[in-house]
């Protein structure tokens, strides 16, 4: 199939049908709003569900109760309207649930604004629910990024029956660049074992969270994190950008990450040994990769669109290895530019060499 | 002979949890009788929510999702639109239903969904201890209505059947109560009507029960009964507030 | 090498598919390229305007502070983007709605009368194709070959009679640029 000039928020939406969505729930919020408009014409069509909910608390919850019975759910959504359904996550997580959600995100805090940001990376990693769980996190950083990572998000949510986030923001919804509408690579996974079906030729299962026993519910958490043990071992995605001599490395996720990568090239014209670690997923985050590539860098800069959430990943991935420092010239609106960040990065060598 | 018998649909080991007199084990009791006779427990998915009643599932055989605090319907749609085959009911309390879950009960009502909502309508927050809800009535006292309900601090409560009724989506809205065994028997009807509204795709089939909470009311169970009969129904008035499975 | 080009003008006049159509003239050539919207209550006055980004490498900043490129359809997008055009850049506008002032002297400015050719055309709609036209004159990077081809590739089979018509605009636009030039 030849490339196609794909809006982000497009390209989510088909792949997610690709992916085998069944049902669709959802609450307009720019920047996402497409990926509903999108479904809403395709899905009856197709005689799968879709439901305009009445709120983002009510969509993600329909999307729990249509992944209780093993079926591809999903609900998209931004920012401020993410934080609406964090109780549901919580459920989802505990119930281990496959509940797909895409994050486009805006900025913040509270209604924020429409523009991009990377405010919501505490929100989505740490969760904004109660309660130890953690989130699978995908960020992509290209519109056929957004395809590849769908299907991805799909696939993991099922194999681990665990809720996993997409999360963009409102830049990759909104552009448009050429992509490919690869298949859907990943096998379907079984849900005979766990998903509502009708108490048919065996006992009735119930998916709850709710432990009265105190021991279970200590075994319940405890198996919950073996599961990411194994997620965080088996999971892990990044994408490292000339830092086979990198002495100075910049951490970037999502489509910023473009602009970082632009800014390592023009650093290395200038006999800068640059070099750039972009974490596709934000959990498991590359902390290994980053700790053993923090050796042989006299810094390691983050750099994002907000007040340095990431940075405390970064810093205790680098765990006092080396200098750690944090870009973030605005946490709204205009991407840092690749010049803002090339000066960035002069400016801060300049000052260690001035130290020595 | 004549036996009395567990229905099918009830767990084999159950234990039975509510206090005494409470008329949560006879609603479910009504419900699980219906899914035997009407032969759906191999379709059925049960949501329930928080509260007292969301311990539904430790009596019933049946498939079951516990829903967040007011979200049963929101949940038990996701279940519906997933599995159209499947027989998908809610049960739920009065705060669960009418006042945290307001909006999810009220839309599900105005899309028509094909479930079946039970919501036990008992004029207090349960599971809690005895707090003002959305259907307590005026002059109740509760545990943070201690004065008892007024206007000027609480306002009124909410007649749920009747505002269910008025939803365009709804097939079938009554409210019934389990004080007599007349009103039982009418009580189960109801429920099997309700269950007939989804079975037939007509819309949501919906069934308030008043109930009683000798543990919160501060009375005896036969007390309990005689306040649902000559307290409640005066401000909740029995009856069938919409029914078009005839139609 | 990165170039960009904003497109600016009132809703109806064609703008992001114009953007759309340069895009795709970019993609089809086989070079990396993004297209960038606003969006959202940006465009609830009216306004509405879309960046394209054009690169041999990976394309890095989708939305930048500057452009290559300004091309505006009214005076609103001729006031709000003169100063985001680069020094050495090249503004576009549509004298017939654009007021023929140079605000500043270290850009080039293309004054031409878009729409009035549109009307000699017997369609306003082609407002916009004529821009592309214009702009082709103006980047050594584009022609109107590429456009055409990438108006065959948008257009969905239904439309292909218009083909012939945004062919002509292309043409007038093109034609227009180096007497008027300044």
């Amino acid at each position: 199939m030849a490339k196609e000039l794909i809006k982000g928020n497009f390209a989510i939406a088909q792949a997610a049908l690709n992916a085998g969505l069944q049902c669709y729930f959802g609450y307009p919020i720019t920047p996402q709003t497409e990926i509903g408009e999108f479904l809403s014409l395709k899905m009856p069509q197709m005689g799968l569900g879709y439901v305009s909910a009445e709120s983002e608390v009510a969509a993600i919850n329909m999307v729990l109760g249509a992944c209780s019975t093993g079926a591809k759910a999903m609900t998209t959504s931004s920012s401020c309207a993410v934080a609406l359904m964090q109780e549901a996550l919580a459920y989802a997580a505990s119930d281990e649930l496959p509940i797909v959600l895409v994050n486009v995100m805006r900025a913040g805090p509270g209604l924020g604004s429409i523009y991009p940001a990377q405010g919501d990376y505490y929100q989505t990693v740490y969760g904004g629910g109660n309660g130890d769980y953690r989130m699978v996190v995908y960020a992509p950083s290209t519109v056929q990024e957004c395809i590849e990572l769908t299907y991805k998000t799909f696939y993991t949510a099922h194999k681990y029956r665990t809720p996993v986030t997409l999360l963009a923001d409102g830049l990759l919804g909104q552009m448009m660049e050429p992509a490919e509408f690869t298949p859907y690579p990943y096998p379907e996974v079984d849900s005979s074992s766990w998903a509502l079906t009708g108490a048919k030729d065996r006992g009735g299962r119930t998916i709850c969270s709710y432990g009265p026993d105190e021991q279970k519910q200590i075994k319940h958490v405890f198996s919950l994190f073996e599961k990411y043990k194994l997620i965080s071992e088996r999971e892990v995605m990044y994408e490292e950008y000339m830092t086979n001599d990198a002495d100075f490395l910049m951490v970037g996720f999502g489509s910023l990450a473009r602009n970082i990568k632009a800014a390592v090239r023009k650093l290395r014209e200038q006999g800068i040994k640059a070099g750039m670690l972009r974490p596709i997923t934000l959990f498991p985050f590359p902390e290994k990769r980053i700790s053993e590539l923090a050796s042989q860098c006299r810094e390691v800069m983050t750099v994002e669109m907000n007040m340095g959430q990431m940075y405390t990943d970064v810093r205790l991935a680098v765990n006092g290895k080396t200098k750690t420092s944090l870009l973030n010239i605005r946490p709204v609106g205009e991407w840092m530019s690749v010049e803002e960040i090339v000066d960035a990065v002069i400016n801060s060598t300049e000052k260690v060499y001035a130290s020595i | 002979m004549l036996v009395f018998e567990t229905p099918k649909s009830f767990k084999k080991d159950f234990r039975y949890s509510f206090c005494k007199g409470c008329d949560h084990g006879i609603a479910i009791r009504l419900v699980a009788e219906l899914i035997d006779e009407l032969g759906l427990k191999e379709k059925t998915i049960l949501t329930t929510s928080i509260g007292c009643s969301v311990t539904m599932y430790d009596f019933m055989d049946l498939d079951c999702i516990e829903a967040p605090h007011g979200r049963a319907l929101a949940v038990a749609t996701g279940v519906k639109r997933a599995c159209p085959d499947k027989f998908v009911f809610t049960y739920q309390g009065d705060g669960d239903f009418a006042s945290i879950g307001l909006a999810e009960s009220m839309h599900a009502a105005l899309r028509g969904e094909s479930l079946t909502a039970i919501c036990i309508n008992n004029t207090t927050y349960g599971m809690t201890g005895g707090q003002l809800g959305p259907t307590t009535m005026m002059g109740q006292i509760t545990t943070t209505s201690p004065m008892g309900r007024n206007r000027e601090y609480y306002g009124y409560p909410i007649h749920i059947a009747e505002q269910i009724a008025m939803c365009d989506g709804t097939a079938y809205s009554a409210r019934v109560s389990l004080d007599s065994v007349p009103n039982i028997r009418k009580a189960k009807a109801a429920i099997k009507k309700a269950f007939e509204a989804q079975l037939k795709g007509l819309g949501l089939g919906f069934v308030e029960i008043l109930s009683t909470c000798p543990t919160n009311w501060n009375m005896t169970p036969s007390e309990a009964h005689e306040h649902v009969k000559n307290n409640m129904t005066k401000t909740f008035p029995l009856g069938i507030y919409k029914d078009v499975t005839e139609e | 090498m990165e170039e960009n080009f904003i497109f600016a003008g009132f809703g109806g006049q064609g703008i992001l598919l114009a953007g759309k159509i340069l895009a795709n003239a970019f993609m089809l050539e086989g070079k990396n390229v993004t297209w960038y919207p606003c969006y959202g209550a940006e465009m609830r006055g009216g306004t509405v305007n879309c960046e394209i980004v054009v690169s041999n490498d990976e394309v890095s900043s989708v939305h930048k502070k500057d452009t290559d490129f300004a091309i505006v359809l009214n005076q609103l997008s001729f006031d709000k983007f003169v100063s985001r055009v680069k020094a050495g850049g090249t503004i576009i506008a549509n004298s017939s709605l654009v007021k023929t002032l140079k605000p500043r002297s270290d850009i080039k400015y293309i004054f031409a009368p878009i729409t009035e050719i549109a009307q000699k055309l017997g369609e306003l709609k082609t407002a916009n194709i004529i821009s592309l036209g214009v702009l082709a004159s103006a980047c050594h990077q584009l022609t109107t070959d590429s456009l055409y081809k990438a108006i065959d590739y948008v257009l969905p089979a239904h439309r292909k009679n218009l083909l012939q018509l945004n062919l002509e605009a292309l043409n007038l636009g093109f034609g227009l640029v180096a007497p008027q030039a300044v």
